[in-house]
């Protein structure tokens, strides 16, 4: 029987063929979500979609775009932001 | 007349310059501008500038300083980055360190040959041995022709 853990859905299921032939099933950790930008919703382009044990030893510039607001809002969203910036001080 | 004209503050609205405030130095052609200032010195698309209201007195094409000191006068900070200098790999040396010492090995092993040869060839019971062949031969010989006389 299963545990309890892996009834719950939590984990994925990854059907592996051992080298005696058979087929066992592995529970995985699913991936987590996709980054979405905070005001628009779209998805982010330019970041990592993995587990984070998978991502820690990256680079940051390889995780998320380089620039203001890279990895919180979608490119359009930031020129709004950074306009409006502007506009409010000058 | 566009807006984008030489002295013209803009921001840079995209990329990693973003939020960054410049100035057009030179104009390209119709949907680009050469700018400076807080950002590096760049050829820029305009859908990437946000236009502001200041104009600078500023000449055509004019150098890093002098866009820097006019910076100064409004009071924003330029960073000014310096090119690094250049180092030697490591990798390098250690090649060289390792063809020294197959040299060395080499000038080694050269000197030590001829000494070898000679003591192998002091060493060598070949000679010797064949002796002993020829020793024992010629006893079997001796030894053949006694029974050859005991029989007559």
């Amino acid at each position: 029987m299963p545990a309890g853990k892996h009834k719950s859905g939590r984990f994925r299921k990854v059907f592996v063929r051992t080298p005696g032939s058979k087929t066992v099933v592995h529970h995985r950790r699913r991936k987590p979500g996709k980054a979405k930008c905070r005001d628009c919703g779209k998805v982010l382009a330019g970041m990592v979609h993995d587990l984070s044990s998978k991502t820690k030893n990256l680079p940051k510039s390889a995780k998320r775009p380089e620039r203001p607001y890279g990895g919180v809002l979608c490119s359009k969203c930031t020129r709004v932001v950074m306009k409006s910036k502007a506009r409010i001080t000058e | 007349m566009s807006l984008f004209e030489v002295g013209r503050m803009v921001l840079k609205i995209a990329g990693r310059d973003a939020g960054k405030k410049a100035v057009v130095i030179d104009k390209i052609d119709d949907n680009h501008v050469l700018i400076d200032g807080q950002t590096r010195r760049r050829k820029c698309n305009l859908k990437h500038l946000e236009v502001l209201p200041q104009v600078i007195k500023i000449k055509k094409g004019a150098s890093q300083s002098e866009v820097a000191a006019e910076f100064k006068k409004l009071g924003l900070e330029v960073i000014q980055t310096k090119p690094k200098e250049k180092t030697e790999r490591p990798r390098k040396k250690r090649k060289e360190k390792l063809k020294e010492r197959k040299r060395e090995i080499k000038k080694a092993a050269k000197t030590e040959k001829p000494e070898e040869k000679l003591e192998k060839k002091e060493e060598t019971p070949k000679p010797e041995s064949k002796d002993t062949k020829a020793s024992s031969f010629e006893e079997a010989v001796e030894k053949e022709s006694k029974k050859e006389e005991k029989t007559a």
